[in-house]
């Protein structure tokens, strides 16, 4: 654990030195810049449109975040080679990738909070009608979760292939968890619906992150709803991190 | 007394990568090769003759597909094995923004040292590798010869039994060539029971550094022998070249030798020590003057390198003048 807490302690240095996460973090910036603006023009349900804005940006910015800086964490130590020098040491496969994982992850909960905050302090200087941090406060930290387990699928892809095969693997389950309504609404044929009922067992609901309508119309939710989508949180992680550690832990490393 | 601790231990390891569906491609075939504690072993060979493959599958990054290989009696790859190595990999590479320094103290820290201890050994390995000075520089300002002498000191950190390096010299200007060989040999000195065991496609590499050699070619195993025998089995010969030599000894050298003139004098060949101590002899005793003698091997280099693709290529000849 010691060996995991050292390797994630160089992610995060490693990603805060990241030009990728700097464009990411000035995307988010940006995108909160603009719907202050908006929410400006706009009369009406203002406070409502520039919350939905900011919260839209905070979640899609960090699922590129996820996905990208994944990819590069791995893929940068693998053609470097440095990754054979760690584990040339004694140390086990799991707890390199579980310190990568955990470097990662911190760094995104706090750069969702961050983007929390900042939505927070508009909402306060230029928003008009009511506004609740709980919910705010809520919809940022599922926004986080819904990140760590996009994080643990891009790393349960990236351990087996390359960046375009992971982009796309990690990409679709997050849309395909959040259509699973959708999917299975349209599906006819019997055979069609026990393959997808098979299927939804090991892919997450995404869904149950949402609350970002909720918060723009500043509805906070019971805690112990809260409390119980984070644990529905780690089993995933803890699902998709199992499965990045097998696959490679069996694979060559050729580099 | 006299039996040999053998720390790697190869038996009849085969490698086949997967190159396609059905496609593979043999990088090692049935090795078996011991290496005996505390000395420096080479392992010679050509560019994809299956050095680097041999060495991951030491660590345990690339599993055999036939075979099994120990380390100090440990199977290869597990962390109690790899507890006892320090690894260089070919071409090491850090995070660019980290610290010589902080380099040290993370991968000692990896090998489980820490507090004073570990200190003490980053100082150490700094001063050994020659360091102290660039300890508190970013690793992206280190040339070539200085990234290549931290990943020296990271492998060392843990003062390993076992040092493995992935071709240490190659990629360095000639200074820096030799700054690693006397690193290789000053650590051999100062850690006399560490085995070295290290890769390479010099043969002068070997022969400067190592007590024992094993020589890979396309994945087989060609020779595994100490270094002097090496010598014997390729078939080592001396060139000499005199001149002001007397009528008598000319006449006997051309029908003895098949001694030819030269720009630089007589030249011809002998194949023994025995016979060059003679030849050396005679020659001084009757006022000749000894412009060289030099030590060639012709069996090594074939071994190493018989199917060069473009020795007998020629360029095509442009018809001068034009039309
Ligand atoms: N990951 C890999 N996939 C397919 N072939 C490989 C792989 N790694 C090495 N090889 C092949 O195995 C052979 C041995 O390679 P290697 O051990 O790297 O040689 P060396 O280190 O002696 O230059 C080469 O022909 C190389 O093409
Ligand atoms: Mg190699």
């Amino acid at each position: 654990m010691t060996n995991s807490l050292r390797i994630a302690w160089v992610a995060i240095q490693e990603l805060l030195h990241e030009k990728v996460s700097y464009l990411l973090i000035g995307f988010a910036l940006f995108s909160l810049g603009m719907s202050l603006v908006f929410g400006q023009m706009t009369y009406g349900e203002q406070a409502k449109l520039t919350l939905d804005f900011m919260l839209g940006a905070t979640q899609i910015s960090m699922l590129l975040f996820a996905i990208f800086m994944g990819i590069s964490l791995f893929q940068k130590e693998l053609s470097m080679g440095s990754i054979s020098m760690i584990l040339s040491k004694p140390i086990s496969r799991a707890s390199f990738l579980l310190g990568k994982y955990l470097g990662q992850v911190c760094m995104q909960f706090l750069i969702t909070w961050m983007m929390g905050l900042m939505t927070c302090l508009f909402c306060l200087r230029f928003g008009t009608g009511s506004f609740s941090a709980a919910a705010v406060f809520q919809t940022v930290t599922l926004i986080a979760w819904e990140a760590a387990i996009i994080t643990a699928v891009t790393y349960a892809f990236a351990v087996n292939s390359g960046a375009v095969v992971t982009s796309l693997g990690a990409a679709s389950i997050f849309f395909i968890g959040h259509g699973r309504d959708t999917v299975s609404s349209n599906l006819r044929e019997t055979s069609d619906l026990i393959l997808w009922n098979s299927a939804k067992t090991v892919l997450p609901d995404l869904e149950i992150f949402n609350m970002k309508a909720l918060a723009s119309y500043s509805q906070s939710i019971e805690w112990n709803e809260f409390f119980l989508a984070s644990c529905y949180g780690t089993v995933c992680v803890a699902f998709y991190l199992a499965l990045a550690v097998l696959f490679f832990s069996r694979r060559d490393i050729a580099t | 007394m006299s039996t040999k601790v053998i720390d790697i231990s190869i038996n009849e390891v085969t490698k086949e990568f997967a190159t396609g569906i059905f496609k593979k491609k043999l990088a090692v075939d049935k090795l078996t090769l011991d290496i005996p504690r505390g000395q420096i072993v080479g392992l010679l060979g050509a560019n994809g003759s299956g050095k680097s493959t041999t060495i991951k599958m030491i660590l345990g990054f690339l599993k055999p597909t036939h075979g099994q290989i120990f380390v100090c009696d440990q199977p290869a790859g597990t962390r109690q094995s790899r507890s006892l190595i320090g690894y260089l990999p070919e071409n090491p590479r850090f995070q660019k923004f980290l610290r010589g320094e902080y380099i040290l103290n993370y991968y000692g820290r990896l090998y489980g040292l820490g507090g004073k201890q570990l200190t003490q050994q980053t100082d150490h390995m700094l001063e050994l590798v020659g360091l102290k000075h660039a300890r508190a520089e970013r690793v992206g300002g280190y040339i070539k010869g200085m990234t290549q002498r931290l990943a020296i000191a990271q492998a060392l950190m843990n003062k390993p039994k076992l040092l493995i390096f992935d071709e240490p010299m190659s990629g360095l200007d000639p200074l820096g060539r030799m700054e690693i060989r006397d690193l290789i040999r000053a650590i051999h000195d100062g850690m006399p029971d560490t085995t070295i065991f290290f890769s390479t496609h010099i043969l002068s590499d070997v022969e400067a550094l190592c007590s024992s050699v094993a020589l890979l070619k396309k994945g087989v195993l060609k020779t595994a022998c100490e270094i002097n025998q090496l010598m014997v089995q390729d078939g080592q010969f001396y060139s000499i070249v005199v001149t002001d030599l007397n009528q008598t000894l000319e006449t006997k050298y051309r029908a003895e030798h098949g001694a030819t003139t030269t720009s630089l004098g007589l030249s011809f060949n002998v194949e023994s020590v025995d016979i060059l101590t003679a030849r050396l002899t005679e020659i001084s005793r009757t006022g000749g003057t000894i412009v060289s003698v030099n030590t060639q091997r012709r069996g090594l280099e074939e071994i190493l390198f018989s199917d060069r693709k473009y020795e007998n290529f020629q360029f095509p000849r442009q018809a001068a003048g034009g039309a």
